[in-house]
C-alpha cells in the first residue's frame, strides 16, 4: 500500500527537516564541485590550446583519463584506493572531501572541453585586435575573449550543473547521505523506499527548476541584444520550465534573438 | 649593416623593414621586402590580391612572425631580440609595449562586440596604459566626435553600419596616441556608399601629419593623399615612387598592367 501520508509528511511536516538537510548537502556539494570544475576547466582549456607540448600534453592526458573512466570508479579509487596507494590504511579522507575532490577533478575535464569550444568560437580577429592595442595574452583573454566565449559556455555549463545536482547521488555509495542516500537509508529502515524516493525526486526537481531560472537570467545578461530587450521578450515560465509553450507576445525567444 | 648602425640611423624613420621573408608552409608571401617610412609620411601599398601587401602590414606589428629579415619601429627591433648574435623571439611584454604605439585598423573592423563604441575606445588606454578613466573618457568622446560618431558613443557595434564601425575602430586605435597608423584594406569590406566617410577620416589624419602605412585598392586616395606609393606583386616590391611616378610614369610592365586593369 503506497503511503501518500509519508510523502506528505517528509515534504511539508517533518520536524527533523531530514530531506531539507539532505537537499542542502546536495546543493552545496554541487555548487562547490561545479565552481572548482569551472576554474580547473578554464586552466585546462588554456593549457590544452597552448602550442607548447609540455602544457597541452598533460592537459590532453588529464582530459582523456577523467572523461574516459566512470565517475563512480574515480570516487571509489579515491575512497578505497588512495589509502592503499600511499600505503597508509589509516589515511582516510572525510567522505565530503573525497566526493568534492573526485567531482571537481571529473567536472574539470568536461568543463575544459566546454571552455575550449567557447574560446574557439570567438573570432581570431578579436585576439588580434586586442594584441594590436598592446594587450598581452592574459589581459586580452580576460577582458576580450572570455567575456565573448561566456555566451557560448553558459548553456552547456548550465547542463553540466543540472547534471551535477543529480550526479551527487553517487555520494551515497560511500555513505554520504544526500537526497538519494537519505531516501534509500531511511526508506529501507521503515519500508517506505518508494515514498521517500518520490520525496527526493520532488526536491531534485525543485533544485533543477530554480537553477533553470538562474541560468536563463545569466543568459539574458550575456545577450548582446539585451539593450533593446524588454521584459516581454523573455520566454514564458511554461516555456522555460516544461520546454514547451510560445514566447509571450511581442518577443522573440532567447535562442532566436541571440546572434 | 650592423644593428648598431641601424639604431643610430635617421631618427625621422618610423618604420624600417629589411629583407623581410615570410613563408606560409611552402608558399613564400614576402620575398626580401624592404620598406622605410619616415615621420609624417603616408605610404600607400597597392597590388593584386595575394601579392603580400596585407602580410607585410601584419608583420610590421608582429601579428605575423617573419622568417628572415628585420623590422624596426623607431629604431627598435620589433618582435625579436639579439642573443649571442642570433635573433630570438622577444618577450611578450616588449612586443606588447611596441604594439601599443602602433595603431592597426583591420579590414573587418574587429570591434569588441560586447562593448559599446565608447567602451571599445577606452578599453586599451585604461587597461594597457593605466590612464585614469575620466581622462580617457574625455579623450575618447573627443575622438568619437572627430570621426563623426559623438551620438553613437553608447551604441553596441552590431547597431552600427560598417562605415561607422570602421570609424570607431580608427578612434579606438587613435586613443592609444600611436606614433604610426597601419590600415589594412580599411574600406574593402564596406558597401560602396560607406567608403567615403572612412576615407575622409583617413585623409584628415594624413593632413594632421599622422605617419601612415595604408594598404588599399582606393587609387583616388593613393593619388590625392599619399607621399609614397609601393606596388607589390608576387611577394616582392616591383616598383615604388611618388604618386606621380607610379600613376603617370610607371616604368614596370606589371605596374602598368595592374593600374590599367583597375582604372
Amino acid at each position: 500500500m503506497f503511503e501518500w501520508n509519508t510523502v506528505w509528511h517528509f515534504l511539508f511536516a517533518d520536524p527533523n527537516h531530514l530531506f531539507l538537510i539532505a537537499a542542502w548537502r546536495t546543493l552545496w556539494i554541487s555548487v562547490v564541485a561545479q565552481l572548482c570544475g569551472v576554474i580547473l576547466g578554464l586552466f585546462l582549456a588554456l593549457m590544452r590550446m597552448s602550442r607548447f607540448p609540455y602544457l597541452n600534453g598533460p592537459a590532453r592526458g588529464y582530459i582523456w583519463f577523467f572523461r574516459g573512466s566512470p565517475l563512480l570508479v574515480q570516487v571509489l579509487l579515491l575512497w578505497d584506493g588512495l589509502p592503499r596507494i600511499i600505503n597508509n590504511p589509516n589515511f582516510l579522507l572525510p567522505d565530503w572531501a573525497c566526493i568534492l575532490v573526485a567531482f571537481s577533478l571529473n567536472e574539470g575535464a568536461y568543463m575544459a572541453e566546454i571552455v575550449r569550444a567557447g574560446i574557439t568560437s570567438v573570432d581570431v580577429g578579436q585576439m588580434e585586435a586586442a594584441k594590436s592595442l598592446g594587450m598581452r595574452y592574459a589581459l586580452a583573454m580576460r577582458r576580450i575573449v572570455l567575456p565573448q566565449a561566456a555566451r557560448v559556455i553558459i548553456p552547456p555549463l548550465g547542463n553540466e550543473f543540472n547534471n551535477m545536482l543529480k550526479t551527487t547521488s553517487i555520494a551515497s555509495v560511500i555513505g554520504l547521505l544526500e537526497l538519494t542516500g537519505t531516501a534509500e537509508v531511511y526508506g529501507s529502515q521503515n519500508f517506505v523506499i518508494f515514498e521517500l524516493l518520490i520525496v527526493a525526486t520532488v526536491f531534485y526537481l525543485l533544485l533543477t527548476t530554480i537553477w533553470g531560472y538562474i541560468q536563463s537570467w545569466i543568459e539574458n545578461r550575456l545577450d548582446p541584444n539585451r539593450t533593446i530587450k524588454t521584459e516581454l521578450d523573455q520566454k514564458s515560465w511554461a516555456a522555460r520550465m516544461l520546454g514547451f509553450g510560445s514566447p509571450r507576445p511581442g518577443g522573440a525567444g532567447t535562442l532566436a534573438s541571440g546572434r | 649593416m650592423s644593428v648598431q648602425q641601424q639604431n643610430n640611423g635617421s631618427s625621422r624613420e618610423m618604420v624600417r623593414a629589411e629583407k623581410i621573408v615570410k613563408r606560409f608552409g611552402n608558399l613564400t608571401v614576402l620575398n626580401g621586402v624592404d620598406l622605410s617610412v619616415k615621420r609624417g609620411e603616408v605610404v600607400v601599398v597597392i597590388g593584386p590580391s595575394g601579392s603580400g601587401k596585407t602580410t607585410l602590414l601584419r608583420c610590421i606589428n608582429h601579428l605575423e612572425k617573419i622568417d628572415d629579415g628585420r623590422i624596426y619601429i623607431e629604431g627598435e627591433l620589433m618582435g625579436y631580440r639579439e642573443k649571442n648574435g642570433r635573433l630570438v623571439e622577444d618577450s611578450e611584454a616588449n612586443i606588447a609595449r611596441i604594439r601599443s604605439q602602433v595603431g592597426f585598423v583591420f579590414q573587418r573592423f574587429n570591434l569588441f562586440p560586447h562593448l559599446t563604441a565608447l567602451e571599445n575606445v577606452i578599453e586599451a588606454p585604461i587597461h594597457v596604459l593605466h590612464e585614469p578613466r575620466a581622462e580617457v573618457t574625455g579623450r575618447a568622446l573627443a575622438l568619437l566626435d572627430k570621426v563623426g560618431l559623438a551620438d553613437k558613443a553608447n551604441a553596441y557595434p552590431h547597431k552600427l553600419s560598417g562605415g561607422q564601425q570602421q570609424r570607431v575602430a580608427i578612434a579606438r586605435a587613435l586613443a592609444m596616441n600611436p606614433k604610426i597608423m597601419l590600415f589594412d584594406e580599411a574600406t574593402s569590406a564596406l558597401d560602396p556608399e560607406l567608403v567615403g566617410e572612412v576615407l575622409k577620416v583617413m585623409k584628415q589624419l594624413a593632413e594632421e601629419g599622422m605617419t601612415m602605412v595604408v594598404v588599399t585598392h582606393e587609387m583616388g586616395f593613393a593619388r590625392d593623399v599619399c607621399s609614397h606609393v609601393i606596388f607589390m606583386d608576387k611577394a616582392v616590391i616591383v616598383e615604388e615612387g611618388t604618386p606621380e611616378q607610379i600613376f603617370e610614369h610607371a616604368q614596370n610592365e606589371r605596374t602598368r598592367n595592374f593600374l590599367g586593369m583597375i582604372s
